[in-house]
């Protein structure tokens, strides 16, 4: 076993981020960055779960990467708490900037914060949210990432997380409107109509890249003929990248701004788009943050939204989809917010070959993107896709058995998934729900 | 032998209970005073029904899915944790010395069946050394702690065991069971062991959060 | 050849004619437990007159005493009695049960004059 605890990992990722943010540091600025945050920032939760650890290991075999290497124990959930909180705790904060730039990788790269180790510890120990802890003082240190530093500079400046500019996100929805227009004349995006029903609400990369997103979704409101709208100010953006980077100040503007939009068009919920990480930051951590117990407007995940949509009959299905299709359960949505049988009801509605992945539901294997991960950019494709080699397996052995669609209702999962899918050559086309939904949905003619 | 005996029966016995229980109360009390200073959100995601739901999944053998995934341990975790405590509890010898000193008595359990209760504590601490030592997740993540503690669970046991077939020297051992038995109570409250009080309260809170917020399963 | 034979077995019948009598005097060598139906550990050794002798009892009172209505009747004592036949399988009242008589009367003693078995096994020596 000593074997495998010295093997060195194979490639030594340059990031600029890390790389500067460690040359303006020292072990004396680290160890009071260190001890602020503890002492000011740490409390009950840190000291409990620290102290009641028995050191059993039984949390490795809920986490991916050490499934997908080998069981390489520098992987296990214990094993990346070992290398970055207790050696912080045990050196009471005093890290060189050296050491402090492995713990930085480990925390913002070597982790999904998908919380299945949680439902795998005896106590129920946090993992995921001492891995957090360590990205905050990162994060406070200013060792973090390149992409997902910029990433979290682009909600602090813009509101959104793809230096969206405000006209620019206007545009996008009016060409959007405009083209759904050629499909249902009637068509309509309504901005800012206060008093409607509901807000909508997407992610930046959805107006930058996948606008045909928000074009499904506004035929979907139209047919069912909900009183919907969308705010044309900051604020239409749910996602939160600051949330993983442990910009917390960061995370509870962008949370904040998001509520106020759906505040002023006094709207009665918001429904968000097929977003995981979203969601975490609206139902978990952004509404803690600002001092709410739960979300102070009801947050209606797309999910939930199809699934009320085809059990109240305001959405009929025209044909099935007919190619086997598997499900991969994201874990902000379903570990974040018991969705999995609603994703199953709607995934069932709108397809008539089923096949499960196994594990499956709460216990379903991360995408290895999320949590910030894919957020760190390219330099880190490798350590994702190598990551989980597990999900790739979980995935064949899906296929093996008919499946040629994988459904993955979140933004993080399914780019995380493309490449796994890329890299092991699984071929499987990746959907989101809407894709097939608005694909097999009975339209006006 | 007499004063020893006399010393390590009688006052020594006070301090042990004495530190076991307030040390205890201690952490606990600490504990919730540092969640009522800083996460005093908790309280409120605290919930009666989900924590008991996660504390019941947790007790019955085999009920999560990581105890069917590793089974030998979850067979002697589970056979290691109820000997530990309902040995001492019930045996013969405790229960006629706590009777003569306070007059007050409870059932017993004979002491065939104690005697290999007794043994599944030293197996099950011997079970987890082979682990600590063999398993490298276990490995990696194992200090000197691990084993001190590990140590200062089993001694009494062993220490126990030997006295109660009178081998090798008698009186010797029977001594060292009565320390060694003292030194586990007053290192619980201050070691890892603490896990004993601490335990149901982090899985009674991640209980609340997976059943009140996220609606789903912690096990 | 005979002789030898004879001899030896003259020196057999001394032996056993000195032994027969040391014993038939049923000298008490462990505690009374017929009370006890499943005795959970060996009986109690117990020389009766070595015992007192090395410790200087005079009194049979000191140990055989004789309560009644709860109250010690001093001068009188109890050695034409069975511990049993006051002392029950559990204890009624102030009369503590036979097992904790036993384990009082001897170990409090003990303890008091700091000599003399006190721990489990040196009495239920197996």
């Amino acid at each position: 076993m000593a074997e495998v605890a010295t093997k060195k990992k194979t490639t030594q990722i340059l990031d600029e981020g890390i790389e500067r943010g460690a040359a303006r540091l020292t072990t004396d600025q680290i160890a009071t960055v260190v001890n602020r945050v503890l002492k000011t920032e740490t409390g009950a939760r840190l000291k409990t779960y620290v102290e009641t650890c028995i050191h059993c290991g039984l949390c490795s075999e809920a986490c991916h990467y050490y499934l997908s290497h080998d069981k390489d124990p520098r992987y296990s959930p214990v094993g990346k708490v070992k290398a970055t909180l207790w050696e912080i705790l045990k050196r009471k904060g005093r890290i060189d900037p050296e050491s402090m730039k492995q713990i930085a990788l480990i925390a913002y790269t070597e982790c999904n914060l998908c919380k299945r180790c949680a439902m795998y510890c005896p106590f129920g120990i946090d993992i995921a949210y001492l891995i957090l802890v360590v990205r905050r003082i990162c994060h406070l240190l200013g060792i973090t990432p390149q992409y997902l530093q910029d990433t979290a500079h682009s909600h602090a400046a813009t509101m959104n997380q793809m230096w969206i500019k405000d006209d620019e996100w206007i545009d996008t929805l009016q060409w959007q409107e405009e083209e759904a227009q050629a499909e249902i004349p009637a068509l309509r995006i309504p901005l800012e109509k206060e008093g409607a029903d509901i807000m909508y609400s997407v992610i930046g990369p959805e107006p930058k890249f996948q606008a045909q997103l928000i074009y499904q979704t506004a035929v979907l409101m139209n047919v069912a003929g909900l009183n919907w709208t969308m705010p044309a100010t900051p604020g239409w953006d749910n996602s939160d990248m600051a949330m993983y980077s442990g910009d917390n100040e960061i995370m509870g503007r962008i949370k904040r701004a998001h509520f106020e939009a759906a505040t002023r068009l006094r709207v009665k919920k918001i429904v968000m788009g097929e977003c995981g990480h979203a969601f975490r930051s609206v139902y978990d951590m952004g509404n803690r943050w600002l001092g709410w117990k739960m979300p102070p407007i009801p947050i209606v995940h797309a999910i939930e939204f199809y699934y009320n949509l085809l059990k109240e009959k305001r959405i009929t299905v025209a044909k099935k989809y007919d190619e086997g299709v598997t499900l991969h359960d994201p874990c902000n949505v379903v570990r974040g917010g018991g969705l999995h049988e609603k994703s199953r009801y709607v995934v069932k509605a709108i397809s008539s070959n089923f096949i499960e992945m196994h594990p499956n539901r709460e216990h379903n294997y991360c995408c290895c993107a999320g949590g910030g991960v894919i957020n760190c950019g390219p330099p880190y494709k490798n350590v994702r896709v190598d990551g989980n080699r597990i999900k790739a397996e979980q995935l064949f052995a899906a296929k093996s058995r008919g499946a040629t669609t994988l459904i993955a209702p979140c933004h993080n999962c399914h780019s995380g998934l493309e490449d796994i899918n890329h890299h092991y050559g699984l071929g499987f086309k990746i959907k989101f729900i809407g894709d097939i939904l608005y694909e097999v949905m009975e339209k006006p003619e | 032998m007499h004063d020893l005996y006399n010393f390590v029966s009688g006052p020594l016995v006070w301090v042990a209970f004495a530190v076991f229980f307030f040390g205890c109360l201690y952490r606990l009390i600490r504990m919730l005073a540092l969640v009522n200073q800083k996460e005093k959100f908790i309280f409120s995601y605290m919930s009666f029904k989900y924590s008991l739901r996660s504390i019941l999944h947790w007790s019955i053998p085999f009920a999560t899915e990581n105890m069917r995934q590793h089974p030998v341990m979850t067979i002697v975790t589970f056979a290691f944790h109820f000997c530990l405590i309902i040995t001492p509890l019930f045996l013969l010898a405790h229960v006629i010395l706590w009777d003569e000193a306070w007059h007050f008595s409870w059932g017993h359990l004979p002491e065939g069946l104690t005697d290999i209760m007794t043994l599944v504590v030293v197996f099950g601490c011997f079970f987890f050394l082979i682990r600590r030592l063999r398993l490298p997740e276990v490995q990696f993540v194992t200090s000197a702690s691990d084993y001190i503690i590990l140590g200062i669970v089993a001694a009494p046991f062993i220490t126990g065991f030997l006295a109660y077939h009178q081998w090798f020297n008698y009186p010797f051992f029977m001594i060292l069971h009565i320390i060694s038995g003292e030194i586990m109570l007053i290192t619980i409250p201050f070691t890892r062991l603490a896990h004993m009080v601490l335990a149901p309260f982090t899985r009674a809170y991640m209980g609340s959060e997976f059943g009140g917020v996220r609606h789903a399963r912690d096990w | 050849m005979y002789n030898r034979i004879i001899k030896f077995l003259g020196l057999i019948l001394v032996f056993v004619l000195m032994w027969v009598p040391a014993h038939s005097q049923d000298e008490m060598t462990a505690i009374d437990n017929d009370m006890f139906l499943k005795p959970q550990r060996p009986v109690s050794v117990f020389q009766h007159d070595e015992h007192n002798e090395t410790a200087e009892i005079e009194d049979c009172a000191q140990c055989h005493h004789l309560y009644e209505d709860g109250q010690l009747v001093e001068g009188e004592s109890s050695e034409d009695m069975r511990c049993a036949d006051c002392h029950e399988e559990k204890g009624i009242g102030k009369t503590p049960s036979l097992t904790q008589a036993f384990h009082l009367n001897c170990k409090m003693c003990h303890q008091e004059k700091k000599s003399g078995p006190v721990m489990c096994g040196e009495c239920h020596v197996k």
